[in-house]
C-alpha cells in the first residue's frame, strides 16, 4: 500500500472561524487511488493542486474514504461525484438527522451524498483492501472508522478525530470527544495501540518515541491582513519553524 | 431618527488571504427595523458554532429570525442558512438557478448548494423593492449571476459587490477578475447608493476619499507546534481612526 499525505491537518483555531484543516492522504491500492477524506471547502484548490503534481485530477480518484460526516471532511465531496464513497453506516444513518446540539455535522451531508455511490461499513473491522482494515473509533461523532495501513515494515494509523492532534498521545486523553467522551477515550487508546506511525486529523503525522511525539512534517502558512484601504498590510504566519512564528510585522 | 443603528456586525469581514487555504473571511450582519429580524448572509461553515454564540450573546433565538438574506450562494456566505426555522430564505432568482446548476468550474459554489437550500423555505426575488420597513433590496449582478444588497438607511450591505474597502478607494475590483463586466458596474452603483457600505470582505467603512473604517477589528489564531508546550497565539488588531475627545 503506497500512502501519500496530500495536506497535513493543522492544529488551529481563531475566536472567528474555525480553521477545519484535516489531514488528507492518498492510498494506492489494489489499483485504487482512494482519497481519505476530502477536507473543508477552504483547502479546495490544494487538495486539486496536490492531485494534480501528482498526476492526478479529481476524475482520477475512484474511491473516497469518508471517516465520518463532519463538514470539515465533507466538504469537497462534490468534486468526486464519479467515485465509491465509503464511508460507516452508523454516521450516514445518523445524518439523516443529527442531534440539534451537533453544529459539526451539516444537516444537509445527506443532500451532498444524494446520488453518489455509498458504500457502508459495517460497525465491526474488516479488510477493506488487501493491507488496509478498517478501525472503529467511535466517541468524536457517532461512528468514526478510521483505516489501520500496511505501508511495509510498519502499520499506520489513520485515526482521524478519534485522534484530533498529537496532544492527545502526549495526554493520553481525547481533546476533541465531541460526540461520547467515553467512547472517545477507548478510541483513543485503541488507536494508540494499533500501530506505530500515527496521522491525526488535525496535526502533522507523528511516530512515538519512549511517549515523546516526533513529527514526520513540518507545515509553513502565510497570512496577509490588509488593514488599510491603499493597501498596506501585515503578514504573519503559522509554523512550525519558530522563526516565522515571530510577531506580525508590516511589510 | 433613531440614532441606533438597526444593524450590528455579527461577523466583520477581512479581505485576509493566505498561501494555502482560503480564508473565506466573510460579514454577517443583523438588521432589526419595526417588529422584524432579519439576517444579512450566513457566512462559511467554519463560522456556525461562533455564530450560534454570538446570538446566543446578543439573546437572539435563532427561530426569531424571520428573514435571511443571501447576497449570493459562494461557499462563505451561504453555509449556514439552515439554522434559522422560522425564516424565509430570500435570494434572488438568478442566484437560485445558478444555484441549482453551477458552472462546474466555478471554483467558489458547491456543486451541492442548490439541493442544501432547498430544503429550506426559499423565497427567490427580481428586481428592487422594501422588504421591510426601511430596507431595500438592490441588485448588484457581477460577482455573481444574482449578487443582491441590502440598503437599510445610509448604510448597505453589499455583499461581494464591494468585497472590501481597498475596492472602494481604487474603484478597481480587487480580489478577483470578473468574467461578468456587470461587477464593475455594481460596484459603481454600491457606491453611489450608500454613505457606509458593509463589505463582503472587509469591515465597515464611510464612502469618500479615502473610504475610513467606523471601528476596530481584532482577531486571534491560536495553534501550538509542541504537543507538549503551551498554545501560541497570534493576534491581529486594526485601529480606526478615533476622535481623540473619545479616546480615554
Amino acid at each position: 500500500v503506497k500512502l501519500d499525505l496530500l495536506i497535513p491537518g493543522l492544529p488551529a483555531k481563531s475566536d472567528h472561524f474555525l480553521f477545519g484543516i484535516c489531514s488528507l492522504l492518498l492510498l494506492r491500492v489494489a489499483g485504487r487511488n482512494i482519497l481519505f477524506d476530502t477536507g473543508p471547502f477552504r483547502v479546495r484548490p490544494q487538495l486539486i493542486g496536490a492531485l494534480k503534481i501528482r498526476g492526478l485530477a479529481p476524475a482520477d480518484i475512484d474511491t473516497v474514504f469518508l471517516t465520518h460526516l463532519h463538514w470539515d471532511h465533507v466538504e469537497n465531496l462534490d468534486l468526486f461525484a464519479h467515485a465509491e464513497i465509503i464511508t460507516p453506516r452508523s454516521e450516514f444513518e445518523y445524518a439523516a438527522a443529527p442531534r440539534p446540539t451537533d453544529w459539526g455535522t451539516p444537516p444537509y451531508v445527506r443532500e451532498i451524498l444524494r446520488d453518489m455511490r455509498v458504500e457502508l461499513l459495517p460497525d465491526e473491522e474488516i479488510e477493506l483492501f488487501p493491507g488496509v482494515k478498517t478501525l472503529l473509533l467511535p466517541g468524536h461523532s457517532v461512528g468514526l472508522q478510521g483505516l489501520l495501513v500496511e505501508t511495509g515494515d510498519e502499520r499506520a494509523v489513520l485515526a482521524s478525530d478519534a485522534l484530533w492532534s498529537a496532544r492527545d498521545a502526549v495526554r493520553g486523553v481525547p481533546d476533541v470527544a465531541f460526540f461520547d467522551p467515553a467512547k472517545a477515550q477507548a478510541s483513543l487508546d485503541h488507536a494508540l495501540a494499533a500501530g506505530s506511525v500515527f496521522y491525526p486529523g488535525h496535526d502533522r503525522p507523528f511516530r512515538l518515541h519512549n511517549g515523546a511525539v516526533k513529527y514526520l512534517e513540518q507545515y509553513r502558512y502565510r497570512l496577509h491582513f490588509p488593514f488599510q484601504p491603499n493597501g498596506q498590510e501585515f503578514e504573519t504566519g503559522i509554523a512550525t519553524e519558530r522563526a516565522a512564528n515571530s510577531a506580525a510585522s508590516p511589510t | 431618527m433613531n440614532l441606533i443603528s438597526p444593524i450590528t456586525l455579527l461577523f466583520s469581514g477581512l479581505p485576509a488571504r493566505a498561501d494555502k487555504f482560503l480564508p473565506g473571511i466573510s460579514t454577517v450582519a443583523l438588521i432589526k427595523v419595526a417588529d422584524r429580524t432579519i439576517l444579512f448572509d450566513t457566512g462559511p461553515y467554519a463560522y456556525r458554532p461562533i455564530l450560534q454564540g454570538r446570538l446566543k450573546r446578543l439573546a437572539i433565538d435563532p427561530g426569531s429570525i424571520d428573514t435571511v438574506i443571501l447576497s449570493h450562494v459562494h461557499w462563505d456566505m451561504a453555509a449556514n442558512a439552515d439554522l434559522f426555522p422560522n425564516a424565509e430564505i430570500v435570494i434572488h432568482e438568478k442566484e437560485l438557478a445558478y444555484a441549482e446548476a453551477p458552472d462546474c468550474h466555478d471554483a467558489h459554489t458547491p456543486a451541492y448548494v442548490g439541493r442544501a437550500l432547498h430544503r429550506l423555505r426559499l423565497r427567490p426575488v427580481t428586481g428592487e423593492f422594501e422588504i421591510a420597513p426601511g430596507v431595500r433590496i438592490v441588485e448588484l449582478p457581477g460577482h455573481s449571476p444574482g449578487s443582491i444588497g441590502a440598503l437599510v438607511g445610509n448604510a448597505l450591505l453589499s455583499g461581494d459587490a464591494v468585497a472590501c474597502a481597498a475596492e472602494a478607494a481604487s474603484g478597481e475590483l480587487r480580489h478577483e477578475t470578473p468574467k461578468d463586466e456587470r461587477a464593475r458596474q455594481s460596484l459603481s452603483k454600491a457606491l453611489s447608493l450608500a454613505d457606509i457600505i458593509y463589505p463582503g470582505h472587509d469591515r465597515p467603512f464611510h464612502v469618500g476619499t479615502p473610504p475610513t473604517y467606523l471601528d476596530d477589528y481584532t482577531i486571534k489564531i491560536r495553534f501550538f507546534t509542541d504537543p507538549s508546550g503551551p498554545d501560541e497565539e497570534l493576534q491581529i488588531a486594526s485601529l480606526a481612526a478615533k476622535s481623540f475627545a473619545s479616546w480615554p
